[in-house]
């Protein structure tokens, strides 16, 4: 028997959807829950008409999604390497201070974090050629990306920084194992600070 | 024995021509890919789902699997059980022919492929079925779809007369059947279980642990909270227009006293105004009257006064005449001190008179010389002399001469002509003559010319000059001089004797007037000697009579200021009479109390007015003006009140806009302004009390998560009681959306909290409602509310299979396909899938049904064998479909295929009994 088209129950929020993903935007259950419940309820559907379309989408439980692509055009790569940074300064500067890196998304950034997080790590920006100025430009892509938002005369991180944050624990763990630490992986040097685990 | 399913038969379906198939144990369906494993184990849909909408044919329609399935009325998908109620019973489903449709039926007894044959081979067709059944001892039933679901799940419907009991499905809550068949036709392709039909199933299995209904948060909130805000707006409107009710109460106030005075005094102004006319008429007569009287008196006294001023007059001038006689006398009595016998002054008048006689004889003599004309001729002659002394003295050399010696006589005479006589008389130490020069000079001037710079002189006309006298003639002239001088000189000394004389006798004149003078004085000395006595008594009359005239006349000026003051004061009180009597009739004619409000002004509430109330025609005027202002500010309030409550109300405060009238609004607005703090506690009291009923519902969701997070336990120890594959680890998790769950529980923690009471003080830095982190948490349940349209537990979590490899960090993934190999993934979802039926199974009622695993190769013999025992343990017996037969079932079942049909027969199964017990195994 051939198989039959795919059927889509829910067309509406798609033609939104994926003007949003295919900018290159995530989208975040945090900041458009109308679309991330759209997409919640008919990830199946949308997920196999995306594949058609040659689309990846990725769906993270944690709160985002985002289509995910091998290749970048060299403006995305830029892009990616300044959020990077952004993020690692952040986390690092964060992770100082005491704070559970799993709840970035409780911070909010203002221009005093940033003038701190430029002062923590003034020799690595500087190779940069980066400030608190530049920082908040990088916000500004952030924000653009859906990595972060605007509010209260600040930023907010979003779900779908938890992409770099993964990057940068499985980094860290890498160092551990590498430097024959990583014995006790559950103890409460845990970076996420266990905000993800509900017993 | 074991009850439940004991074979699947198809005849004339699915391209079966034939099929039998044990149930009752572990089966191996051997067949290449695409021949119809599938399919024949779909076919149990028909039996065990019954209910069309929730078959499931994969990528297959319901219509095309019905033709699949039912190409003919002699299609037949049959099912033997057995039941512990009914013993070995065979259910049944038989097409119907072109329509591809179909019908239930079963009946007691064992399943015999050779009932469904007619004596000609043929198989019996659906008309024909009962009949063809009866016939060989079978009593059918026939059934509806919805009848048979009822009948397979045993859901309490009513048996038939004679109807044994068919039910196969006996499970813990009959409402689970839904869910049961979900599971269930899952369990015929659980390879394809997705992670969310997992979530799906176990909230299903869960449900009754979880709140039914979803939670419209933002119903909730704005129902909790509606009253709430209301109460808000109307605290907030009343704090921010507090200044002006308080001013509204102050007028308020204001009002209900002046209602009070307004009312007690209007009929004491009606009698006071009534009586006034006859007051003004007699109390003007009377002032009137008054003020002649005093004209009168006034008059009379100016009179006196005038007379006793003359008289004073006459008194002063007369007492002045008598003063300067007396000073007189003193006067006279200095003067002829010395004298005391008049005869010296008359003696003394004679001898002047005797004196001037003589004297004005000797002047008669000197009459006739002139003694200025004397002196000045005198003085003529003087000069000459002098000058002719001058001329005798240089008579040998003088200018003249030289000139005549020096120069020709006609030049010498021409220039003489022009110098005078003294300075030709010059002497030599008086000129410096070059005669030459000069003589040259008045050569080059053509005669008769002279000509001097500036002046050009004709002196032809002019007469010669007389040759120079002789000295001789000279010293007589000096002698003739010189007597006349001495002439004159005695002329002058008699003219000087007379003067003096003429200055004597005005002298002896004076001096006879002042002895006579004298005289005349002395007489008048005597005159006021003699009235001395008399003039002393008349000064003191005098004196006396003046100090009585002043006396009188001070007296009457004192008088007249009375007189003028009480006339001043007469007029003034006429005056302010008048004015009063104006005054009154101004105010009466424009009474204030004429508006319609003061008709029923005794009935509205009013303060009583206690103070004296004593309208006397004097103060009518002032009380009358009073109650004239007392009526418009009363008029003015009632404007002003009205205007100040329309403000509130656009201000927002409308809390009180329906009382029974503006004058109870009024009342109620000044009394809740006086309680805003009260307000506020109260207010803050609701707020609180809202936040704790709009919890309840966020705290059955909160509960529903902790349940089924709890029952999720429960069911990873249940699919955890056998180990798959490698893994150490394999369990659902139901992680929190830790947002969502963190705003419920900053909102069941702020209810906690306001419940417990004792922390009443931690709120009161602010109000709950602008609470920042309340106030997020609000913001996110609404946006997921909306976006949800209502929240569910199953909203607040996600499912995450924790899965673990021998020696290795145990890790979370979404998506159970990718969480492992392929037969771990199948075991996984095999032994979930079970689990979940399992659980919804009555305990007590066990029946053993079937699962399907196709691909079965994917798994070693090991997993194989752990999976059957799993199976079994959830009361399953499991069908692995695979190309090449497994050995670890026990029966293996090719599918034959004869003339492009497939065909299953009981002879072609192969038993397979196990030798022994492969160690673990069967744990």
């Amino acid at each position: 028997m051939p198989h039959e088209p795919i059927q889509i129950k829910h067309p509406e929020p798609l033609a939104e959807l994926f003007r949003l993903l295919v900018s290159g935007r995530h989208l975040n259950r945090a900041a458009d829950a109308a679309l991330w419940v759209a997409l919640e309820r008919n990830q199946a559907d949308y997920g196999a008409l995306f594949e058609a379309l040659g689309f990846a989408l990725h769906v993270d439980g944690r709160g985002f999604a985002f289509f995910d692509s091998e290749e970048g055009s060299a403006q995305l790569t830029q892009n990616s390497r300044k959020l990077a940074l952004l993020f690692l300064v952040l986390f690092d500067t964060q992770a100082d201070a005491g704070q559970a890196l799993g709840r970035f998304e409780d911070w909010l950034i203002d221009r005093e974090l940033l003038e701190h997080a430029c002062e923590q790590h003034q020799e690595i920006l500087q190779a940069e050629g980066m400030d608190a100025d530049g920082l908040a430009e990088v916000l500004g892509i952030a924000v653009r990306y859906g990595f972060a938002r605007s509010e209260g005369g600040g930023w907010r991180l979003l779900p779908a920084v938890c992409r770099y944050l993964d990057h940068f624990e499985a980094l860290a763990a890498e160092c551990r194992a590498e430097q024959g630490e990583d014995d006790d992986f559950e103890a409460e040097d845990d970076p996420r600070g266990g905000a993800n685990e509900e017993e | 024995m074991e009850y439940g399913f004991q074979y699947l038969a198809l005849i004339g379906s699915a391209n079966y021509d034939r099929a039998i198939l044990p149930l009752h144990a572990p089966v191996s369906l051997i067949g290449e890919n695409n021949k119809g494993k599938t399919s024949l184990i779909n076919a149990l849909q028909f039996m065990l789902i019954i209910d069309q909408r929730r078959m499931n044919f994969g990528a297959h329609s319901l219509e095309r699997s019905k033709q699949f399935y039912f190409p003919a009325n002699t299609s037949y998908i049959l099912l033997e059980a057995l039941l512990p109620q009914t013993g070995v019973v065979v259910l049944g489903c038989v097409g119907k022919g072109v329509s591809h449709d179909y019908e239930y039926f079963a009946y007691t007894g064992a399943l015999d492929l050779e009932d469904f044959r007619l004596p000609n081979g043929a198989v019996v067709p659906q008309p024909r079925l009962v009949e063809h059944l009866a016939a060989r001892g079978h009593s059918v039933f026939r059934y509806t779809p919805g009848e048979f679901r009822d009948l397979v799940y045993g859901s309490g419907r009513r048996r038939r007369a004679g109807e044994p009991e068919f039910g196969v499905f006996r499970l813990e809550h009959a409402s689970d059947a839904k869910a049961y068949q979900q599971v269930l036709t899952r369990t015929l392709r659980l390879d394809r279980l997705t992670s969310d039909e997992v979530k799906s199933y176990l909230l299903e299995i869960f449900r009754r642990d979880l709140p039914d209904a979803d939670i419209d948060f933002k119903r909730e909130w704005d129902k909790a909270f509606a009253e709430v805000h209301a109460d808000r707006a109307q605290y907030q409107a009343a704090l921010k227009q507090r200044a002006d009710i308080e001013q509204m109460a102050r007028m308020h106030d204001e009002r209900l006293m002046l209602r009070g005075k307004v009312t007690a005094w209007r009929p004491a102004i009606d009698a006071a105004l009534e009586e006034w006319e006859s007051h003004y008429t007699r109390e003007r007569q009377q002032l009137i009257e008054r003020g002649e009287q005093i004209e009168k008196a006034q008059a009379q006294l100016l009179e006196d006064d005038r007379a006793r001023v003359g008289r004073r007059s006459e008194l002063e001038a007369e007492r002045k005449r008598l003063d300067a006689e007396q000073e007189e006398q003193a006067a006279l009595e200095r003067r002829f001190a010395l004298i005391d016998d008049r005869r010296m002054l008359e003696t003394a008048v004679a001898e002047a008179g005797k004196v001037l006689e003589r004297h004005l004889a000797r002047l008669a003599q000197a009459e006739g010389y002139a003694l200025a004309d004397l002196e000045r001729e005198r003085a003529d002659y003087q000069t000459r002399l002098q000058k002719l002394e001058q001329r005798l003295q240089n008579l040998d050399d003088n200018l003249e001469r030289r000139l005549q010696q020096t120069l020709p006589p006609e030049v010498g005479a021409k220039l003489a002509m022009l110098l005078c006589e003294d300075a030709l008389a010059a002497g030599p130490a008086r000129f410096e003559l070059d005669s030459a020069a000069l003589g040259r000079w008045l050569q080059d001037m053509p005669p008769p010319r002279l000509r001097l710079p500036g002046l050009d002189l004709d002196v032809s006309a002019l007469t010669p000059r007389p040759p120079p006298q002789t000295a001789e003639a000279l010293h007589r002239e000096r002698a003739r001089q010189r007597r006349r001088l001495r002439e004159l000189d005695e002329q002058i000394e008699i003219a000087r004797g007379h003067e003096a004389a003429l200055r004597q006798k005005q002298a002896l004149e004076q001096a006879r007037r002042d002895a006579e003078q004298a005289l005349e004085d002395y007489d008048r000395l005597l005159a006021l000697r003699a009235g001395s006595s008399q003039r002393a008594a008349r000064q003191a009359e005098i004196g006396q009579e003046l100090a009585q005239i002043q006396e009188a006349l001070d007296g009457a000026r004192s008088q007249s200021d009375r007189l003028r003051q009480e006339a001043a004061r007469n007029d003034r009180a006429r005056n302010e009479l008048d004015a009063a009597h104006e005054r009154i009739g101004r105010l009466r004619e424009a009474r204030a109390d004429r508006d319609p409000v003061f008709e029923y002004l005794p009935e509205l509430p009013a303060r009583p007015w206690l103070e004296p109330l004593a309208i006397t025609p004097e103060r009518l005027a002032d009380a009358l003006q009073t109650y004239q202002e007392d009526c418009r500010r009363l008029l003015e309030l009632n404007r002003r009140l009205e205007e100040h409550l329309t403000l509130l109300h656009a201000g927002g405060l409308s809390k009180f806009q329906y009382a029974e009238s503006p004058e109870e609004e009024i009342r109620h607005i000044i009394a809740f302004s006086q309680q805003l703090d009260k307000e506020a506690e109260a207010l803050e009291k609701k707020a609180r009390s809202a936040v704790v009923t709009v919890t309840a519902g966020l705290r059955e969701l909160r509960d529903g998560l902790g349940s089924f997070q709890s029952r999720l336990r429960e069911f990873n120890k249940l699919i955890g009681l056998r180990k798959l594959s490698d893994l150490d680890t394999f369990r659902i998790e139901a992680v929190a959306q830790t947002r969502l769950v963190e705003a419920i529980d900053v909102l069941i923690n702020t209810a906690e909290r306001v419940d417990s009471g004792d922390s009443f003080s931690l709120f009161d830095q602010a109000s709950v409602l602008d609470d920042a982190a309340v106030d997020r948490a609000r913001r996110i349940l609404i946006e997921e509310g909306e976006a949800r349209q209502g929240l569910k537990v199953s909203d607040l979590f996600r499912l995450e299979f924790v899965i673990g490899r021998k020696g290795e960090r145990p890790e979370n993934f979404a998506d159970l396909d990718s969480a492992a190999s392929n037969g771990t993934v199948l075991m996984a979802k095999l032994i979930t899938g079970l689990a979940m039926l399992y659980q919804m199974q009555n305990k007590n009622h066990r029946i053993r049904a079937v699962a399907y695993l196709d691909e079965a190769l994917a798994l070693d013999r090991a997993n194989q064998r752990s999976l059957i025992a799993v199976a079994e343990k959830f009361g399953f017996s499991l069908i692995f479909a695979s190309p090449a037969p497994l050995d670890t079932v026990r029966y293996c079942v090719p599918i034959q295929r004869v003339g492009g049909r497939n065909h299953i027969s009981s002879q072609g199964w192969q038993e397979l009994e196990p030798l022994q017990v492969e160690q673990g195994a069967a744990s």
